[in-house]
């Protein structure tokens, strides 16, 4: 089964949805099917609002949710050195569950970069 | 809700309390091993109830029960059937047919036989999982030893036409066997009118303990044993037997005989249910395989347009419902259901597909909140879903 916290975020995510006016949009697929989208609104380099969208496990959503309630506030900068070390501060990352995790973190970022 | 809702019956079913019963005396009272039986009374004891649980499974297949051999479950007794036929009779020819939608202890078999030289021919399955007989037929040559189709499919329930094959088989002289895991203690079989040559069947898939099975061998047929050792069940199944399963097993099989007809129409009452209530409250809800009326009745197997089956499991899981995927599912997982590929199903949808499969010691009543659950899931799910677009 799941650690606590993402069953946590899993149950309760945050930040689930669409934004209206997206400065940016990341989004991932894999080969499978699953598919993570990320809306950003970005003013001055600054997250001022973000919304996601995952078709995945609940591990991938999970940390969907994870990423946008940090995301909110911070600088781009900041958030383009997030990896799979930072998420480790949250919970253990399970080898299975890697590719699930990848899937929302290069949503995440793809969105970041497309400035 | 703390009690736990389970509906994945056709993965394995709760040990019934009174095969349990019957089994209890046979682990510290009366352990004795019965190949002893001619010079201890306590295996006498021991081997009298293996014997009366063989009797039992003859009686549930139409049956003798020297044609009845123990073995360690389903997968085992595909393995035996298939390897046990094809090396003991390689020398009639090489040519195997059988389906895509098979078990993987049948597929995996067959694949290991192509490793030492048989040829593999896999007839198709239409979009409800049937096969044609007719396709068998054609398939066959004067090369095909042997036929295996599988009576239900464990995943979609569809019912094979295994009668109609097993003619098909016994009057070209060729080897039948059928993994009858699935419908063993929950549909009438016999094997005589089925024309089966081979049979696999597996305790815990209908209230019987886990780890034990037997397979039919029809008398007459040979078959290569998988096992070297103390020549045990005839020399089909060397190793000492597994007494208390085996004796849990001939119970379930008892208690299949008497009380399958009243079990199959409670579950098919839940399910036709159940899937009544999903399709009322639920849009875009599709089902997989059958017709709901040509299926195992206890199978239901859906998908749910527009999300994933594993969040969807895990949400239910939280609320107590215990379900099933009929895949390995995670958001990068590369081993989308065979079964369901097989039949045509997009692989967008095949991960969407949720198996909810009835056992007898479910409730009823249950159905409203189960429902409930599942429409409350699959509405939060969409919403994250990014390939949710709406009604």
């Amino acid at each position: 089964m799941y650690p606590k916290i993402i069953i946590e975020h899993f149950m309760h995510p945050k930040n689930v949805g669409r934004l209206e006016n997206p400065s940016n949009i990341g989004t991932y697929e894999t080969l499978s099917k699953a598919k993570a989208v990320f809306y950003f609104l970005i003013e001055d380099d600054i997250v001022k609002d973000i919304k996601y969208q995952v078709a995945g496990c609940p591990y991938a959503i999970a940390v969907g949710s994870i990423l946008s309630e940090y995301a909110k506030g911070k600088r781009i900068f900041e958030l383009a050195k997030i990896n799979k070390k930072f998420l480790e501060k949250y919970f253990p990352v399970d080898e299975d569950k890697e590719e699930c995790i990848n899937l929302p973190l290069r949503a995440f970022l793809n969105g970041l970069s497309k400035i | 809700m703390n009690t736990i809702i389970y509906l994945d019956n056709a993965s394995t079913t709760p040990t019934d309390k009174r095969v349990i019963k019957k089994m209890l005396p046979f682990f510290s009272e009366n352990f004795a091993n019965p190949a002893t039986k001619w010079t201890s009374s306590l295996s006498k004891l021991v081997d009298e109830e293996v014997e009366q649980a063989r009797l039992n499974i003859a009686k549930l297949l139409g049956a003798d029960p020297d044609e009845i051999f123990f073995t360690s479950g389903g997968t085992e007794s595909d393995n035996t059937a298939l390897k046990g036929i094809a090396f003991k009779h390689h020398d009639r020819g090489n040519e195997i047919i059988s389906i895509p939608i098979e078990h993987e202890a049948v597929l995996k078999s067959l694949e290991t036989l192509e490793g030492f030289g048989f040829k593999i021919k896999f007839a198709r399955v239409d979009s409800k999982g049937f096969v044609d007989p007719e396709e068998i037929k054609r398939l066959i040559t004067k090369k095909t030893i042997l036929v295996s189709i599988m009576h239900a499919n464990n995943e979609i329930g569809t019912i094979e036409p295994i009668e109609e094959i097993g003619k098909i088989c016994r009057e070209r002289d060729i080897y039948f066997h059928t993994d009858a895991v699935q419908t063993v203690g929950h549909i009438p079989i016999n094997v005589k009118s089925f024309n089966v040559d081979l049979l696999s069947l597996s305790a815990h898939k209908f209230y019987g303990p886990k780890g034990v099975g037997a397979i039919y061998v029809r008398k007459g047929v040979k078959v290569k044993p998988f096992m070297d050792g103390g020549g045990q069940e005839k020399g089909i199944r060397s190793g000492t037997l597994n007494t208390t399963g085996i004796i849990g097993l001939g119970e379930a099989a008892r208690l299949a005989s008497e009380e399958m007809e009243q079990t199959e129409s409670d579950v098919k009452k839940m399910r036709d249910l159940l899937w009544d209530k999903i399709q009322k409250q639920i849009p875009k809800v599709y089902l997989n395989g059958a017709e709901i009326d040509s299926r195992l009745s206890n199978n239901l197997n859906i998908i749910i347009k527009g999300i994933r089956n594993e969040p969807l499991l895990v949400a239910l899981n939280e609320r107590g419902v215990i379900a099933g995927g009929g895949s390995a599912c995670a958001a990068g997982s590369k081993y989308p259901s065979h079964v369901l590929k097989s039949i045509g199903v997009k692989d967008n949808d095949i991960f969407g597909a949720l198996r909810i499969t009835i056992g007898k010691f479910n409730k009823i009543e249950y159905v409203d909140y189960v429902v409930q659950s599942l429409n409350e899931i699959v509405n939060s799910l969409r919403d994250l879903s990014p390939f949710w677009e709406g009604e």
